[in-house]
């Protein structure tokens, strides 16, 4: 089922947390928004959910308006951060209670609680009660529960920010192969942008309530809207590097000689982009700068000021001038101290535009 | 051996353990023991000194608890009552608390303050004006005047306390709940509730104490019919002696009730009066 919201807004008293947010998702498509705390992606979830009431704007599940509707009208499944299960009930009673409330007859709702526990791999713990289970299989019972009524959208709140750094990587792949084969059109939040990256068909990134960019996952990362996109995915993050555009057109750049590899693609967006006095940044993802030998012509001059040895890259921090960067290379012999040239690939070099 | 030690002093931690909790029971519990078998003493044997601990057993003073002071009656009016006005305080103290824990109420930590500030008032301050009230009303000496008012005494207590239980509940439960097809009551009494029930049980022992030992209300606003046990256990004591016999018997029939309840209640009770046992 598509999903629209349309214009939505939310305000807690003068606090506005959602601030006109618009955004088509289609059909099974896997939808992430991404966006530090506070930024407003969990309560336009809430708001998808019917958890939240929506203070001005619309949201159309199915093409149906389904703003003020109740949440058990919108026949939405939901996978909450804290699992949400019913401590007093065993696993099978849990997974079953949205069976109950619809009265399936009991032989039916047995079979889709069995059939869906052994998609999850939880057969052997439907007699526990929730307190008994790891978080891992908690959150199992939780997506079982959620999934049992095949329901046509699945909104997902931070499922796996509970869990461990390794479960979490599990989680993430069984997740989205199972909604994917299951064709559910599904909403998910995170402030993990590896598992945004990783699991969305497309990535929403929200800041103060806004959605800054709404692309999918490679393009976001290649081409980033603002400078928080462009600060908020990646690890390390991209070099940004003020700039501005002179009278004559000319870049201004922060290190001269980055602002000089932008080709004349991306410096005509940032004409586009660049605020009323000219300004934007100039953007450039760590693994893309290339170091070379110090004076190599068409490098920029820069000391090592750390390595990182990281085992399967290294991060070099690098200065040039007074500006602080990083560049994440293969192995290297490379010491703090040392002078290197820094080379930037003029098709890898992007203009990024500031945030208002 | 080496593990024979640690094993000695734990045991004699234990033995420790038990030795005070069983002085401190036997500190509380003797009153309780001496008003029992005093309660089956002859008159004769109560007044013994110094006192004596075998005797012949008696149900005199229970015989004469039934005709002397028509503790039935009175026993009946209390169960009456307290059950109603329990019931009462226990139904609405709980949804008034669900909503403002839950809901969205203009000013709800004003109110909720404001409901506990009732609480407040020494319940001889409202005896009077409910006197003179209840008189223009003529629902005096009735069972729907002291139920009305312990209910309402209650109400404070239950909301106050069933709000706390219930914000100790995650609210992401009564969501899935929603989400899982569920309207708002049948969140409440198919998902909240079960999970109240210990927290409901110890603030209905403790609404049902308060009621059932009430005596200042009692006797001011009761005079024949709706007379309540405290009332007339009162009663033993007489202008020239204390009938210990018979105010032992009524200690004794008064008790029963509230003991019963608290072995019935006692699984949840344990849970609920250690706050915060429904997270998951």
């Amino acid at each position: 089922m598509a999903i629209q919201i349309n214009n939505v807004y939310k305000r807690f008293g003068s606090l506005t947390v959602v601030n006109g947010v618009s955004v088509d998702i289609a059909d099974g498509e896997f939808f992430v928004m991404l966006g530090p705390s506070g930024c407003g992606k969990t309560t336009t979830l809430r708001m998808v959910a019917g958890l939240e009431t929506a203070s001005e704007g619309q949201i159309f599940i199915d093409g149906r308006d389904m703003t003020h509707a109740e949440p058990r009208h919108r026949d939405i499944a939901m996978a909450f951060q804290d699992y949400g299960l019913y401590p007093n009930m065993t696993v099978f009673q849990n997974i079953e209670f949205p069976l109950k409330i619809r009265k399936l007859a009991p032989a039916e709702r047995r079979r889709k609680v069995e059939e869906t526990a052994g998609r999850l791999g939880i057969s052997d713990y439907l007699g526990r009660k929730p307190a008994q289970m790891s978080g891992g299989q908690r959150q199992r019972v939780s997506l079982a529960r959620a999934l049992v009524r095949n329901p046509k959208v699945f909104l997902m709140d931070e499922p796996l920010s509970n869990l461990d750094a390794k479960l979490r990587a599990v989680m993430r792949t069984e997740i989205k192969k199972l909604v994917t084969d299951l064709g559910i059109t599904t909403i998910y939040v995170t402030h993990d942008q590896i598992e945004a990256m990783s699991m969305a068909d497309r990535i929403a990134v929200m800041r103060k309530g806004d959605m800054v960019q709404v692309a999918p996952p490679l393009q976001v990362y290649d081409r980033p809207a603002t400078c928080f996109v462009a600060d908020f995915i990646g690890s390390p993050p991209m070099n940004l590097f003020k700039a501005e555009l002179a009278n004559n057109g000319r870049v201004v750049c922060q290190v001269q000689g980055f602002g000089d590899a932008l080709d004349d693609g991306e410096r005509d967006r940032a004409r586009a982009m660049a605020d009323r006095h000219g300004h934007f940044a100039v953007g450039i993802r760590p693994e893309h700068l290339q170091c070379v030998a110090a004076g190599t012509p068409g490098s920029v001059e820069g000391i090592v000021e750390l390595v990182e040895p990281l085992g399967q890259t290294t991060n070099i921090y690098l200065l040039s001038g007074d500006t602080k960067y990083v560049v994440v290379t293969d192995r290297t012999t490379l010491r703090a101290g040392d002078t290197i040239g820094v080379i930037a690939p003029g098709d890898k070099v992007r203009a990024v535009g500031l945030d208002r | 051996m080496a593990s024979q030690k640690p094993l000695l002093s734990r045991a004699i931690k234990l033995a420790a353990a038990y030795a005070l909790a069983l002085i401190a029971t036997a500190f509380f519990a003797f009153p309780v023991f001496w008003m029992s078998s005093s309660s089956f003493k002859s008159e004769l044997d109560i007044s013994q000194y110094p006192p004596v601990w075998s005797f012949a057993p008696t149900f005199e003073n229970y015989a004469k608890l039934a005709s002397e002071l028509d503790a039935f009656d009175a026993f009946v009016n209390s169960a009456v009552i307290v059950g109603l006005a329990t019931t009462l305080a226990m139904v609405c103290g709980t949804m008034a608390a669900y909503a403002l824990a839950r809901f969205d109420v203009k000013g709800k930590e004003v109110i909720a303050f404001e409901v506990l500030s009732i609480r407040m008032l020494p319940p001889i301050v409202s005896v009077i004006p409910m006197f003179i009230i209840a008189r223009a009303l003529g629902i005096f000496d009735t069972y729907w005047l002291l139920a009305a008012a312990y209910g309402l005494a209650g109400l404070p207590f239950v909301v106050w306390v069933m709000r706390v239980f219930i914000q100790d509940i995650p609210q992401s439960i009564e969501e899935a709940a929603m989400i899982d097809g569920c309207s708002r009551f049948q969140t409440f009494w198919r998902v909240t509730l079960p999970l109240l029930l210990p927290g409901l049980a110890a603030t209905m022992v403790i609404v049902f104490m308060f009621a059932w030992n009430e005596f200042l209300l009692a006797s001011m606003l009761t005079s024949q019919n709706a007379k309540t046990l405290p009332v007339i256990a009162a009663n033993a004591i007489k202008p020239k002696a204390i009938a210990w016999g018979l105010a032992s018997a009524a200690g004794v029939v008064m008790s029963l009730p509230v003991v019963v309840l608290v072995l019935m209640m006692q699984r949840y009770l344990v849970r609920g009066l250690t706050l915060g046992a429904v997270k998951g």
